[in-house]
């Protein structure tokens, strides 16, 4: 099947290894990779922030490079709400926009979404020894609610033992600007969070979604250098 | 209700080093939502339920106009007195003559969100009215002036001990006492004295019937109950988005509500009143008048983005399941309505410029969405608030999300633009991550340390991969 990449701008710049796995994990279960080059972002922090306008921009943009692929697979359950969900809210008024909208959304997937939905894959021979607790990001839980796929992925990683996480659905307060504009509550959040982790004996937390990784993970970084956080895709294209 | 928009950050820094608050927020909310799923079980089918519930409040919706004229119609023809008022101030005045007209130096109130919203206690003790509340919680926070902390628990988060001090204060005790439940029956007994010789009483109304012109009241300490008995005159103040068709939907909507308020299947007390005393009733007021306060929700209904406010039933289901509630209680929103409900319903009474900070302090997690039984989208609100400021926002904000923009439209820009950036940020990166830019430990920085730009972007690491590939 060939497949196209939605690389989020997170990933791009910060964590390109998320991009990486995610080349190599879908090789490996034989899907034929592309990459448009010239995208750069699908405007959701634009969108989040209430500039609509700049947000339509790039939606417009964002439509036009991958309107015509059947596949388009995105390592974050936030980036492809912003596409299925918030992207038909920024044409109303623009009927031909809309359409092309709603059929693009038709055909963006969240990695775990596309991997079990699509290729009917739930095992992807991957290997991880150690104890894995998940993170459930509010975006692939509630926003697009394909949160089943990723944990049946997880699931079946050799090696792998699954712990309980308390308190696995409640946000980790990162919230892209919510995180920068009001810290103090995003902190608490992120240490509930963190703290939950380190009671569960895991030693990976494991989520699908970049916003969340650079939260916990730059929460670790400080503050428990010992622990790590891990993106789905690093976790399922590790042999 | 002292409106203190615009001191949410700092109130919410008060609230989070406050250990009491902080106790409080870690069980409470929580265990309500748990008590939620375990009532909501009861039903054969609960995912029905909510869908019943939600289709009630969209056809109150869509039918609002008609509704409401059926109902006063039908509470006119019950011998009702309905007042249509325009704004809170109208409201109150509209009450304030009413006590003066009957005589009365004094009200019994029952618990109402309404009231706090129109400011109606401020407004009567001007004008020489004074003001009781008669829900223990509300009768606390009147005690110390403090808007309420949860919606069902307005005082719940305040000591016994510092009760007792305000309670001795104004006479309410003779002897200090810890004993919440000794509390609790001087307060009883103080508001017994009261309800005997009240001649105003003043309600909320959870659901207004339109079907029959009849009112509902839902509580659980029985005070409403008396309010809406003991004085010849009674007012019941409700807001527009109230009403609900016909006597199934009130029970189903009562239903729903009082399982998303505590877990409860029905409130300890359910008061339906149609209309004044007849002739041949021994109780009840003699004249009962009803306020459809307006107050700025027309406004709200013509715009078919915020009209889905208009379905909030006040259940707090929302408040008790928001990471952002659970880290800083109900007194940072400012007003009336607290939590998602508040960062929803607030701006909308108060302007979006002054209440900015509710509808930004949100990480879109849904959880509130999920929550509500009545079908509202929060987040989607927050989003669309957000946009309807975003021109005048800040125009160096403003300018840093054009300049993004207007890179991101073109590859080679970004490109450029992300080359750029590394070269200036990746300055004060150490092993891979940065802690602080200049020097700036704030925001994304106060908790966490976030990597480094990459030393190869995707876009740039891509070429390899797919040169490796093939």
């Amino acid at each position: 099947m060939r497949v196209s990449l939605f690389i989020p701008c997170t990933v791009d710049i910060f964590m390109p290894d998320i991009g990486a796995a995610v080349f190599s994990l879908l090789k490996r279960l034989g899907c034929e990779v592309v990459y448009h080059q010239e995208q750069t972002c699908c405007g959701q922090a634009h969108f989040n922030a209430g500039r609509r306008k700049d947000a339509a921009k790039l939606a417009r943009r964002f439509i036009s490079i991958f309107e015509h692929d059947d596949n388009i697979v995105c390592p974050s359950g936030s980036c492809v709400y912003m596409v299925k969900k918030h992207y038909p809210e920024l044409f109303g008024g623009d009927v031909r926009w809309l359409k092309r909208a709603k059929r693009l959304g038709e055909r963006v997937f969240e990695l775990s979404e596309f991997i079990v939905s699509r290729l009917g894959i739930k095992d992807t021979d991957a290997r991880f020894n150690g104890k894995v607790a998940y993170h459930e990001s509010c975006h692939l839980l509630r926003g697009l609610g394909v949160t089943g796929y990723a944990k049946e992925l997880i699931s079946r990683v050799n090696g792998a033992q699954v712990v309980p996480l308390a308190g696995a659905d409640s946000c980790c307060g990162f919230g892209g600007e919510f995180s920068n504009n009001y810290p103090e509550i995003s902190g608490a959040l992120v240490s509930d969070k963190v703290k939950n982790f380190i009671a569960s004996g895991a030693d990976v937390i494991i989520l699908s979604e970049p916003g969340c990784l650079l939260n916990i993970m730059g929460y670790l970084h400080r503050h428990h250098p010992d622990k790590k956080a891990m993106h789905i895709a690093n976790f399922l294209a590790s042999q | 209700m002292v409106k203190r928009a615009g001191t949410f950050i700092e109130t919410a820094r008060k609230e989070m080093a406050n250990p009491l608050s902080q106790a409080f927020l870690s069980v409470l909310p929580p265990g309500f939502a748990v008590m939620k799923q375990l009532s909501m079980s009861s039903f054969p089918d609960p995912a029905a339920a909510i869908e019943l519930s939600k289709a009630i409040r969209q056809e109150t919706l869509t039918r609002l106009p008609e509704l409401l004229e059926e109902f006063e119609e039908n509470a006119l023809s019950n011998g009702a007195r309905v007042f249509w008022a325009g704004d809170s101030a109208a409201a109150n005045e509209y009450i304030l003559n009413l006590c003066r007209e009957k005589g009365a130096a004094f009200v019994t109130k029952g618990k109402s969100m309404i009231t706090e919203e129109t400011g109606l206690n401020s407004a009567l003790e001007e004008g020489g009215i004074e003001v009781f509340e008669t829900d223990l919680g509300e009768f606390i926070t009147q005690q110390m002036g403090r808007p309420p902390f949860h919606i069902v628990g307005p005082a719940i988060n305040i000591p016994a001990a510092e009760i007792s001090e305000i309670f001795l204060e104004k006479g309410i005790i003779s002897e200090p006492s810890n004993d919440a439940v000794a509390l609790g029956k001087s307060v009883r007994a103080y508001l017994r004295d009261r309800f005997k010789s009240v001649k105003v009483g003043i309600t909320g109304i959870n659901m207004a019937v339109s079907s029959s012109g009849a009112i509902i009241n839902v509580e659980n300490e029985g005070n409403i109950r008396l309010t809406k008995s003991s004085p010849e005159t009674l007012v019941a103040v409700m807001s527009i988005e109230k009403v609900v068709p016909d006597m199934n939907d009130a029970l189903h909507i009562l239903r729903i509500l009082c399982r998303h308020c505590v877990g409860q299947k029905i409130s300890g007390y359910v008061t339906i009143d149609t209309g004044p005393a007849k002739q041949s009733e021994l109780d009840g007021p003699k004249e009962l008048h009803i306020i459809i306060l307006d107050n700025g929700r027309s406004e709200i209904y013509r715009d078919s983005l915020t009209r889905q406010a208009l379905k909030c039933i006040r259940c707090g289901a929302c408040l008790n399941i928001c990471p952002v509630y659970s880290k800083i209680g109900g007194y940072p929103y400012g007003f009336a309505y607290s939590g998602p409900m508040g960062q929803m319903l607030n701006p909308l009474f108060l302007g979006f410029h002054r209440t900015k900070d509710l509808f930004s302090a949100c990480t879109l997690c849904g959880a509130c969405r999920d929550a509500c039984p009545a079908g509202i989208d929060h987040p989607g609100l927050f989003l669309y608030y957000r946009s309807l400021i975003a021109e005048n926002a800040d125009q160096k904000e403003k300018a840093l999300y054009a300049s993004a923009a207007a890179a991101m439209q073109s590859g080679l820009a970004w490109r450029l633009g992300i080359k750029t950036a590394r070269a200036i940020l990746n300055r004060n990166a150490r092993d891979g991550y940065v802690s602080s830019i200049s020097g700036i430990k704030k925001g994304w920085f106060s908790n966490r340390d976030l990597p480094e730009i990459a030393k190869k972007t995707f876009h740039e690491l891509w070429k390899e991969l797919n040169r490796k590939d093939t």
